[in-house]
């Protein structure tokens, strides 16, 4: 109460000074503001402003003064890449079984997780914890548990007769991309579980009372129920992981470095070969354009359904 | 409770208790693993319970540099690359604490600004973090690089953390941005009116009320620059330089794998994030509530 009446009589008579230095709300606000345009100028723009252009130029970081203009021949060679092709086909296979998993996972998670029983809050906190530890640990544990010839992975299927011999589980091509899904599919369910908890715990629980009473049985009130409650979100959390795992690039390279051969390149994997090892970075930049080019795609998309700034435009 | 809920409420308890054991798995044997002498990890079957508990694995990385040099750093190896694990270990915690300091004040003024002034070209910035943030790290890290050529900053300490901030501030600036328009303006309100000045208004009413949103944001940001890989692949060379995550592959560089280290390592890489996790849990709940997330 004090400090207020003390902040009334300093605006009653604030000295010349002061008010010379005292700034505007619109100063203010661009003050502030400043750090981060400064920042996404620098860091943000200047860079995918390079991305792009890098996509016309023929480029090796080796030798920097021989930079010249190629036009659309990046594009041109990465369209008549098979393995750009390949890169695209396994990308979708990859999107499409995590996105997949890490839904009907999640949702199932999430439905267990809301139900109110003693203990809930311990299952909650160690169900979320995969999606803190860093994919390199991760990779790490995979490559280790999913070993051809001394991981635990085989040993139990031996053991439970499920598998008469070892399987090579990240040295054939269709394991590879199993245990890469795999690997995300364990990583990001949380994302998904936390997303879907939040809506259920809005849910009024009298609709399921009045279900109940009607004689409604537990799958039709979860067709009729939760699935509509849960409809919104989820497009929401499935347009994002989409985009997401599409342009994925540690999950795949640190397990399988893109292989066994290039069985699970996706085109973020592509990218970085073509960046990295060929040193072809204006191929590598021509890649990401047309990754920017799908996300741009995926983010309209994203607006429309979520009604992303409509908020905004109210306030 | 009748005797059907209680057998329903077991049969949950057991789903939950396998669905727990399942995610929790490969870190359980990965603790396992890295307490085991080096030929028990090669026995086949393998043990599940170590037969012998050992922390030869753990001292191997977190002393591997001075048993080096006592052992005559004057012969002509090369250092083993555990040798490096402390250098790596200490350039993390740096990278991630200077990209979490710089991302969060600076996407805390720039979300209070969005919200509560209205300046030209507003509309936009919302739009902007939305596009960062869905940008993935592959596109960036060329053009940064050459941005870093640029500056003379590759294979600094620098380089890692000016990376980090470009991929850590759309996000964190959008869950600022969700946070500040769901706190009340009413109560700066009251205090501009009695006069208060907005640069006090905000140290002494904004930032208090709109901890939980940065400590989220902070989290979050801690999280990604500790795990990233990408940018510390292509930005670093020198073996001493290395951010953890880029160091540890390199146990996959010699003909013969060092589980025993790869395993240790793993565990000591996930500790901090796990002691943040366990402290900070609510928060980063919170951080999902709001909606943004990267991953």
């Amino acid at each position: 109460m004090d400090d207020a009446l003390g902040m009334a009589q300093d605006s009653s008579g604030p000295p010349a000074r002061s008010r010379r230095f005292s700034l505007s709300d619109r100063q203010v606000g661009i003050l502030f503001m400043l750090p981060f345009i400064i920042t996404a100028a620098a860091f943000m723009v200047w860079p995918v402003i390079e991305a792009v252009r890098m996509a016309f130029y023929a480029y090796n970081p080796l030798r920097p003064d021989d930079i010249h203009w190629v036009g659309l021949e990046n594009f041109e060679r990465i369209f008549d890449d098979p393995l750009f092709w390949e890169s695209f086909h396994q990308a979708l296979i990859w999107t499409g079984w995590s996105i997949f998993f890490q839904t009907v996972l999640g949702v199932g998670l999430a439905m267990l997780l809301n139900m109110t029983l003693p203990g809930m809050a311990v299952f909650r906190g160690l169900l979320l914890f995969p999606y803190i530890v860093p994919t390199v640990v991760i990779a790490l544990n995979w490559r280790w548990i999913f070993n051809s010839e001394i991981g635990i992975v085989n040993h139990a299927l031996l053991q439970l007769g499920i598998i008469d011999q070892n399987i090579a589980w990240l040295s054939t091509p269709d394991m590879a991309m199993a245990s890469a899904i795999l690997l995300n599919v364990w990583k990001y369910t949380p994302f998904v579980i936390i997303c879907v908890l939040a809506r259920l715990q809005t849910i009024p629980t009298e609709l399921y009372d009045a279900a109940k009473v009607d004689g409604a049985h537990s799958w039709r009130r979860f067709i009729d129920i939760t699935l509509p409650m849960l409809k919104e979100v989820l497009v929401v959390v499935i347009v994002f992981r989409t985009i997401w795992t599409f342009n994925k690039f540690e999950e795949i390279y640190l397990l399988t470095r893109g292989g066994p051969g290039t069985s699970t390149f996706n085109l973020a994997v592509y990218a970085f070969e073509e960046g990295m090892a060929n040193l072809r970075l204006g191929v590598a930049a021509a890649t990401g354009v047309v990754m920017i080019a799908l996300l741009l795609v995926g983010t309209v998309i994203y607006v429309r359904v979520s009604g992303f700034g409509r908020e905004e435009k109210s306030a | 409770m009748t005797a059907r809920d209680v057998a329903i409420r077991l049969a949950l308890y057991a789903l939950l208790a396998a669905v727990t054991f399942l995610v929790c798995f490969p870190l359980i044997w990965a603790f396992f693993t890295s307490m085991k002498p080096k030929d028990e990890i090669f026995l086949w079957p393998p043990t599940l319970w170590p037969n012998t508990w050992t922390l030869e694995n753990y001292r191997a990385l977190l002393v591997g540099r001075d048993a080096y040099f006592q052992a005559g750093a004057n012969n002509n190896a090369a250092p083993p690359p555990s040798a490096f694990f402390l250098d790596w270990f200490w350039n993390s915690v740096i990278v991630t604490i200077g990209t979490t300091v710089i991302t969060t004040i600076v996407s805390t003024l720039a979300a209070y600004s969005l919200t509560r002034f209205s300046f030209p070209g507003q509309r936009a910035v919302p739009y902007l973090a939305l596009v960062g943030y869905m940008v993935p790290s592959i596109i960036f890290v060329f053009p940064m690089f050459l941005v870093m050529v640029d500056l003379r900053l590759t294979d600094t300490l620098l380089s890692l953390v000016f990376g980090y901030v470009c991929i850590t501030l759309p996000f964190s600036m959008w869950l600022m941005w969700a946070f500040f328009r769901g706190v009340p303006i009413e109560i700066e309100e009251a205090a501009l009116v009695d006069g208060a000045s907005r640069l006090r208004v905000f140290w002494e009413i904004v930032l208090p009320t709109a901890w939980p949103g940065i400590v989220a944001a902070a989290i979050f940001t801690v999280i990604v620059s500790w795990n990233d890989y990408l940018f510390g692949r292509v930005f670093m060379n020198s073996m001493e330089n290395l951010p953890l995550t880029v160091g540890v592959m390199h146990f996959f560089d010699g003909t013969h794998v060092d589980w025993g280290l790869m395993m240790a390592s793993s565990v000591l890489m996930t500790m901090p994030m796990a002691i943040l996790f366990m402290a900070l849990q609510r928060h980063l709940v919170a951080g999902f509530g709001a909606g943004a997330v990267k991953g």
